[in-house]
């Protein structure tokens, strides 16, 4: 019941992303607007190029979706609204999205285009970078907590969030969670204006309405796992905890939408240098700030 | 002697098998190291079944698979590392090319 | 009991189209996919922190291995079906041998009684965490010690001799001894 329940909410989470994200580029908000153009996909043509390989083409969206809604299931929305509530959730989180990479590998190959297969090696790079930035943010989380239960990391936020706590931690994995979810100005494996779409390009009908929607399910699963975080999850004054996660996650998914709208994209090799020279180095510092912190005020 | 067990070890000694045919009959140096990447995972399912049904009390059967997955980093690093500098050097990672290294 | 063998089958089944296929990135994502249901082999035999870690890892070392793959076979997509195998009947031998003598170990042997009761997982992993900080915390240690040297040597040889370029906005120096643009230099040449 509670899993039924659970899709249903990323399903609409995925449509209101779809919502804000056309609202961040054109300005202007239509509600309908993703609708028709999912049903428009639907009913397009669905090419498959010549000479694909025809088992990464087919399984790579579908993987996509998959691993966004495997992230989601460790994600908590209220104390008992969770699909699992795994001893390894913060771990597993990672363990999830790191498919992500897997499918849009596939995608790059699959479909034997140059614009796709050099969007797809692209992400590789883009992992090398951000996946640090993932993982050590969620260490020191995680060390607060001193346990790997997603729900006991919220509670352990009661009396502070860990945006105040551990503010460091909280922007590297903002920027690292963007770069995961390829969004503007890290799209460099779907870049619409050099690269044609990327991954997307070779991708038509139902294949790429799929894609999108995984992309979109990565999306709300993303600003969901910060808000568990770093933003004391489901809790908050006067509104009932499901009212607080959902005000929050939205906030989070527009944050991230704007955020990249106004900055040029970075360059791969930029992206790579920074991510190694400045952002290790912060990620391990706030680790060990937080270890301090942990010791000597328990 | 329980099924669970031995399936678990054929599976590793399975692993084992296709791991050294791999790593002896492929020509490549990436295709050996995938070789043994998967006679270092056939040890791995060892590890973890001796773990699970001789001894669940004992953590450090689990740390083993931890240095065993190091190991497999380890082995990658070093191993790519060798190979770019061969490509460099050869312009190819095939070993039959490779004599020079004969003793 | 029926998810071990499934999923022990399942790995086995992908480490064999590992050599079996042509595709060099089938190949390695072969490789990915027998390690990843050797993740959910760990997972129904309630290792939990081990299965997501092995499931975690394995999909970037693979990744990693389907690019070099890429990069340094002739024929990456496959569609030449060059044979890449060499004393295949020694090798095949070789592998049946290893698998017979350890099928034979395992049957053979007498495991004693067989443990039912494992602790659960939040048990597991606070175990864990402390038998690596704890009483083997040396050996914890000398293995993180060991993969940042293997790193540095990694790095260490597979540079670029003559390339100094450390940020990337600077273009590298051609370097003249390197193999890979001795192509442009032939055509310089003439």
């Amino acid at each position: 019941m509670t899993t039924v329940l659970l899709l249903l909410l990323l399903a609409v989470g995925a449509y209101l992303v779809a919502v804000i994200e056309a609202w961040t580029t054109s300005g202007r908000l239509r509600l309908a607007a993703p609708l028709l153009a999912g049903i428009a996909l639907l009913g397009r043509e669905s090419i498959v190029p010549r000479k694909p390989d025809q088992v990464f083409f087919e399984v790579a969206p579908v993987l996509l979706l998959i691993s966004a809604i495997l992230a989601a299931a460790v994600v908590p929305l209220t104390p008992d609204l969770i699909i699992t509530d795994l001893a390894t959730g913060a771990l597993f989180i990672n363990a999830a999205l790191v498919y992500v990479l897997v499918a849009l590998l596939m995608a790059g190959w699959g479909p034997d285009g140059a614009y796709a297969m050099i969007g797809g090696w692209r992400f590789l790079g883009q992992l090398i970078a951000y996946a640090m930035l993932i993982v050590m943010p969620i260490t020191a989380v995680v060390m607060r907590a001193e346990s790997l239960l997603t729900t006991q990391v919220v509670v352990s936020q009661a009396g502070l969030w860990n945006i105040v706590y551990q503010p460091l931690g909280f922007v590297l994995f903002f920027i690292a969670s963007m770069a995961l979810a390829f969004l503007p100005p890290f799209d460099l494996t779907t870049s619409k204006g050099e690269l044609a779409g990327g991954v997307e390009a070779e991708y038509t009908g139902v294949r790429l309405a799929i894609f999108r929607l995984g992309r979109l399910a990565l999306i709300i699963t993303l600003a969901a796992a910060t808000v568990v975080f770093y933003l004391g999850g489901w809790q908050g004054p006067l509104l009932p905890p499901w009212a607080w996660s959902a005000i929050k996650i939205l906030v989070v998914t527009a944050t991230m939408l704007l955020a990249g709208r106004y900055m040029p994209r970075i360059r791969e090799a930029d992206l790579l240098a920074w991510c190694w020279m400045f952002g290790i180095p912060l990620a391990l510092l706030n680790i060990f700030i937080v270890g301090v912190l942990v010791l000597v005020f328990p | 002697m329980s099924i669970e067990l031995l399936l678990a070890l054929i599976t590793g000694a399975a692993l084992f098998g296709v791991g050294v045919y791999g790593a002896l009959s492929q020509t490549n140096l990436v295709m050996i190291m995938m070789g043994v990447e998967l006679m270092l995972a056939g040890a791995m399912v060892n590890l973890v079944a001796f773990w699970r049904y001789l001894h669940p009390d004992n953590p450090a059967g689990q740390m083993f698979v931890l240095i065993i997955m190091t190991v497999m980093a380890i082995e990658m690093a070093v191993g790519f590392g060798v190979a770019i500098a061969r490509f460099r050097a050869k312009g190819s990672v095939e070993m039959e090319e490779a004599a020079e290294l004969k003793g | 009991m029926f998810f071990i063998g499934f999923f022990g089958l399942a790995a086995v089944w992908f480490g064999i189209v590992v050599f079996r296929t042509f595709s060099m990135v089938r190949s390695a994502l072969a490789l990915l996919f027998s390690q990843t249901a050797l993740g959910a082999m760990f997972l129904s035999m309630q290792a939990e922190f081990l299965g997501v870690l092995q499931i975690m890892m394995m999909a970037t070392e693979m990744s990693i291995m389907a690019i070099f793959m890429v990069m340094f076979m002739m024929d990456p997509g496959g569609l030449g079906e060059m044979d890449m195998t060499h004393q295949k009947r020694l090798s095949l031998g070789a592998g049946i041998v290893s698998f017979v003598a350890a099928v034979a170990v395992a049957v053979f042997v007498d495991w004693g009684p067989v443990a039912t009761v494992v602790p659960d997982a939040a048990q597991q992993t606070i175990d864990l965490g402390l038998e690596l900080l704890g009483r083997s915390m040396l050996i914890f240690e000398t293995a993180g010690i060991t993969i940042l040297t293997a790193m540095i040597a990694a790095t260490a040889v597979a540079i670029q001799p003559g390339a100094n370029s450390t940020t990337s906005h600077r273009r590298r120096p051609v370097s003249t001894n390197n193999p890979l643009d001795s192509g442009m230099r032939r055509n310089d040449e003439r």
